[in-house]
């Protein structure tokens, strides 16, 4: 059985380095090999999710000196991230084949996105500190190729603003590490359980976790990396890079370190200004594709106040919306893809009714906007009501409050853009549907949101084991 | 067998309204009918069982779990038959109108949303489908056309805000009580319990519409298209709202006439009926007056509640009841106006009663029981909402008869605007409406009389048990016991008709007939500022966090701004005055090795 987890790692790291060479020959066979890479990482991540919920944590270690052994454990958090991330980056592919087709440096871009998935994995499962740190990094070098991947020169500066911050922060964050080995004497996450963390490397650490996951004050990068494809940022955004940072807090603080409390009351108010700084620049801006990144980071914040509150309630809502929030966040950036492709703009003042000529993107574009906003049934409405409830029951009414006018800010950005965009006087009256193919990723994203919702009780059974497992309670 | 029904009431609307997307146009609508009238005759079988039913879902204590007793019962069967009355009505309404594609899609979600709203025993689930109700409301104004998106969003928005105020006083609510389980709350009113009740109050008077949630309900009566306001604002949402309102000051917080709560609920309901009444008098289409009039109701139903005594709740309830019937019965007859002429701007209609004598017919005893009039329903509720204002203080009682006489003042000018005068040259070829459109008028006009004339049906049999205990040892129906408060009342309705003919004569026009009062010294400045919409807390609302938003873009960008400029300008600034040092010149470099040297015999010395 542990075998499932070097699959789930492996596969998709090394056949990576496989498809430029496919690529060559056969462009079809190299997506579909890219396709069957992430797939059978996904399928080894679900077949796990049988034993741990049974109870048992399937561990493999290959030790090294210097305390660089690597440990990889599916335990019920690691198997939860891993499905969602690994999930939507098999939609996010086969979109790809439509999105991409016309480009040139496809090889790359595949080798990238499945090198992406993989490191992604490996931080999942990873249960030593220096291994997440590593894998963190190929995560960031493969964001700065993709994120660069038209050859423009401000699309690179972008590109380069993107990798620089966030590889600074996890150089502070490599520090934070290095200052708790020195202390505990080893970088096993698994060793320093309910440990006290020095202040200092708490702080580091979390300029990590912050920049990697865009919150205010290093969250610019993330709007700006909109000038990448599409089905880049719906990866970023959905998928992998904004949620390293928010699994990696799960891992480190919420399953492993103790901190301070006073932490306990400088964090929220840090994501709260995040949330609210996010959520006005969102209806400020006109470009389609930074007003959802503008939504992430704000969506972000409440994700990491369901992590902070200590609370199983709180921390439940915050891994499910990490699982709603991709799959809505996943289809707004599809469907804007869709939308930006067809029309060749992103300033969404120069959109208008394309619900008219565009029926399926539009009704999956409002049922991705609708769970991300919380309304039911969509899934978002658990996940909001979860990490609100959680954090009134913390006592934090204050908090709870800024987030609550987060939450309007939320309805208001998204119904201003689905306005302008779907609605109103047809201002692009040539525009067709996008292709088969991506019209039914959408759907498909579309209706999961549903789904999530409807039957939340098959995700929360996964949920209610990982919270057993974090907090030793149900 | 019963617990399937339950879910069946929630999954056959729902399946059925989306799949009606497949199905060609006109099956679409006799599909809803079919579905509506099965889900009708499933409330009929369900009346005065009880059952409930429980299925794990999200954990934490959120389980889906479903209670039918007899006030939720009772709310279902009013539900369900509204529903089929407006689907009858619009099969014709909606014939020729590209709207209807969605608009029978919409209206079973409703159907099946309210259903699990009424039912659910779980706050959580009461939430879920209570902010479910959010998409059909949003769906069924934005196909109105044109600019009716921005209503829509209006009436979102004002809705969303209020529910999650709902959601927040949920989670308190569930934290306070340990329990989720609706049945199993009974909250003290101290401070953390009043502000839950508050704020599952928000989410009740907002679903209802009273004052200040309401400014979305006007703009809707010129956007949308007229059935979703004979169904939305005047039915479903004022059953859900009052319902909703009795359980928390009933069941979940036993609220009592001590509490300063009682005070606040029945001063918001004063305030909602008579601002409202106000604005109502001085409109001049058809559509607009009536959803003036639906806001203004909600007053008397949430004063009858706020009073917290036996009769005002009985009225309340009898009245939401009264209310869903008459002016959905209004709302239909202005459909049915708007259908023969084209128009409900009431300056361009007149004497149609000729013309459509049975929707005339119906408008009078619709109009009469909204007025008061005895023996007709709305008079009955309304005594007993009086007799229980009374006895809390008579500024509530003033206030409330003081509505009535400009309610019936209002609708004695759209009546004979629209119905009497001179009959119009344009208006020579109308006919009476469709049958499919008469029979609900006829229907609901029909038991108007019945709850009034034999009101002890409704009160008996499903409104006084809601009490329980409490209720016990009362008589409410009847005809009313104090009989000071119905000659004045009656008065005040003799009053309006003698005001509304004197005036129409001294001013010289029908709708003239109020303008001694919109155009009163002071009134008529606030009339215009409420015209500019000066007063709507969605506008001011929306200003203010336009300009939040923009100080909030300010932040972000001079965020930005560091990483953009001052990073790069300091690192070049930086490599600048080291390239300087560095410029190749030996004579620098000797300075510095000597200046090295220097130090490190400084070093040396000082050890």
């Amino acid at each position: 059985m542990e075998y499932l987890i070097l699959l789930a790692v492996l596969v998709p790291i090394l056949g990576a380095f496989i498809l430029p060479l496919i690529g060559w020959y056969a462009p079809k066979i190299r997506n579909l090999t890219a396709l069957a890479l992430v797939t059978i990482s996904c399928g080894a991540s679900a077949l796990l999710v049988k034993p741990v919920l049974a109870g048992h944590i399937p561990t493999m270690t290959f030790p090294f000196p210097l305390g660089f052994d690597l440990i990889l454990t599916a335990d019920a958090l690691g198997i939860f991230m891993a499905m969602v991330s690994s999930f939507i980056g098999m939609i996010i592919v086969i979109y790809s084949f439509g999105y991409i087709r016309h480009e040139a440096n496809q090889n790359e871009y595949y080798l990238m996105v499945v090198l992406f998935l993989g490191s992604m994995m490996g931080i999942v499962y990873s249960q030593n500190l220096i291994y997440i740190y590593l894998f963190w990094e190929i995560a960031a070098i493969c964001c700065w190729r993709l994120i660069g991947f038209y050859r423009e020169r401000e699309i690179i500066l972008k590109a380069d603003k993107a990798f620089l911050i966030t590889v600074f922060g996890a150089l502070a964050m490599l520090v934070g590490f290095i200052m708790l080995y020195n202390d505990f004497g080893t970088f096993d996450l698994r060793a320093m359980h309910g440990r006290a963390a020095p202040n200092v490397a708490v702080l580091l650490i979390m300029f990590g976790i912050f920049s990697k996951s865009a919150t205010l004050p290093f969250h610019t990068w993330l709007p700006d990396a909109g000038v990448a494809p599409s089905p880049v940022t719906a990866l970023l955004h959905a998928a992998v890079l904004v949620k390293i940072g928010v699994f990696a807090f799960a891992r480190i603080f919420v399953g492993s370190l103790a901190i301070d409390p006073r932490w306990d009351h400088i964090l929220p108010v840090v994501i709260a200004l995040s949330a609210l700084v996010a959520g006005g620049a969102a209806l400020v801006e006109t470009n389609i594709k930074r007003i959802i990144a503008y939504s992430t980071v704000s969506q972000i914040a409440f994700i990491f106040l369901g992590l902070m509150m200590k609370n199983p309630l709180a921390i439940a809502g915050g891994l499910l919306f990490i699982l709603m929030h991709g799959l809505a966040k996943g289809g707004l950036f599809l469907c804007a893809g869709i939308v930006e492709h067809n029309t060749h703009t992103k300033d969404i003042r120069q959109m208008g009714g394309l619900i008219k000529t565009m029926p399926i993107t539009a009704v999956s574009f409002a049922c991705c906007a609708l769970s991300v906003m919380g309304i039911p049934p969509f899934g978002g409405f658990f996940s909001k009501y979860m990490v609100i409830a959680g954090t009134l029951q913390t006592g934090n009414f204050m908090i709870a409050a800024v987030f609550l006018f987060g939450a309007v800010l939320t309805i208001l950005y998204l119904f201003r853009m689905f306005n302008l965009v779907f609605l109103g006087e047809i201002k692009n009256p040539a525009v067709r549907e996008g292709s088969y193919l991506m019209v039914c990723c959408v759907a498909v994203l579309a209706i999961l949101s549903l789904a999530g919702g409807i039957f939340i009780r098959y995700p929360n059974q996964i949920i209610q084991a990982t919270i057993q497992q974090l907090m030793g309670v149900r | 067998m019963i617990d399937v029904i339950l879910f069946l009431l929630i999954v056959i609307p729902l399946i059925v309204g989306i799949l009606s997307f497949l199905l060609p146009k006109s099956a679409r609508g006799i599909c809803a009918l079919v579905v509506t009238v099965v889900n009708f005759c499933m409330a009929v079988f369900l009346l005065k069982k009880e059952c409930i039913v429980t299925l794990p879902w999200a954990g934490f204590g959120i389980d889906f779990s479903f209670r039918l007793y007899q006030f939720s019962g009772f709310i279902m069967l009013a539900v369900s038959f509204f529903s089929v009355l407006i689907t009858l009505y619009s099969l014709n309404f909606l014939k020729d109108k590209d709207s209807s594609r969605q608009f029978y899609t919409y209206l079973l979600i409703t159907l099946s949303f309210a259903n699990g709203a009424v039912l659910a025993n779980n706050l959580v689930v009461l939430l879920f489908f209570w902010e479910g109700l959010l998409l059909p409301l949003y769906g069924l104004i934005v196909i109105g056309g044109g600019k009716a998106f921005k209503t829509a969003t209006k009436a979102f928005m004002i809705v969303g805000i209020s529910d999650l105020c709902m959601m927040a006083g949920v989670a308190l609510t569930g934290y306070l009580a340990k329990t989720l389980v609706i049945q199993d709350i009974t909250l003290p009113l101290d401070a953390p319990g009043s502000l839950a009740f508050i704020l599952l109050g928000i989410g009740a008077i907002a679903k209802a519409g009273a004052i200040p949630f309401h400014t979305w309900i006007p703009d809707a009566a010129e956007d949308a298209p007229l059935p979703f306001m004979a169904f939305f604002p005047a039915a479903i949402e004022k059953l859900l709202g009052i319902y909703f309102l009795a359980r928390i000051t009933l069941d979940l917080f036993q609220l009592n006439a001590h509490a300063g709560l009682s005070i606040i609920l029945m001063t918001v309901g004063a305030i909602t009926i008579i601002v409202a009444v106000m604005m109502a008098l001085i409109q001049k289409d058809y559509k607009k007056l009536l959803s003036y009039h639906a806001i203004s109701q909600v007053g008397y139903m949430i004063l009858g509640i706020g009073t917290c005594l036996p009769a005002g709740i009985i009225g309340g309830i009898f009245h939401m009841l009264n209310h869903a019937m008459y002016k959905c019965g209004l709302f239909l007859t202005a459909g049915a106006v708007e259908k023969g002429t084209g128009t409900t701007d009431l300056e361009r209609l007149g004497g149609l009663r000729s013309k459509m004598p049975v929707t005339f017919a119906c408008y009078v005893i619709v109009a009469a029981s909204i007025s008061g009039v005895p023996p007709f329903n709305g008079f009955f509720s309304k005594e007993l909402i009086y007799d229980a204002a009374l006895e809390r203080g008579a500024i509530f009682v003033l206030v409330a008869i003081l509505g009535s006489f400009f309610t019936a003042v209002s609708f004695l000018k759209l009546g004979h605007a629209a119905f009497l005068g001179k009959a119009r040259q344009e208006y020579q070829a109308v006919k009476e409406a469709h049958l499919s459109m008469l029979i609900p008028m006829i229907i609901l006009a029909f038991v108007c009389v019945i709850f009034g004339v034999f009101n002890h049906i409704p009160i008996n049999n499903f409104i006084q048990p809601i009490l329980g205990e409490n209720g016990e040892g009362h008589h409410f129906t009847g005809m009313p016991t104090n009989l000071t408060l119905v000659m004045i009342s009656l008065l005040v309705l003799l009053g309006a008709f003698i005001h509304h003919f004197t005036a129409v004569k001294i001013m010289g026009g029908i709708l003239k007939a109020v303008d001694h009062i919109h155009y009163a010294p002071g009134l008529s400045l606030l009339y215009q500022w409420a015209e500019k919409k000066y007063f709507d807390p969605y506008e001011i609302g929306i200003r203010l966090i336009n300009k939040m938003s923009n100080l909030f873009w300010w932040l972000d960008r001079s965020v930005d701004w560091v990483y953009e400029s001052l990073v790069v300008r300091v690192a070049c600034g930086c490599s600048t005055a080291i390239r300087r040092i560095h410029a190749g010149y030996y004579v620098i470099y000797v300075v510095w090795s000597l200046l090295g040297a220097f130090l490190v015999i400084i070093l040396f010395v000082l050890n």
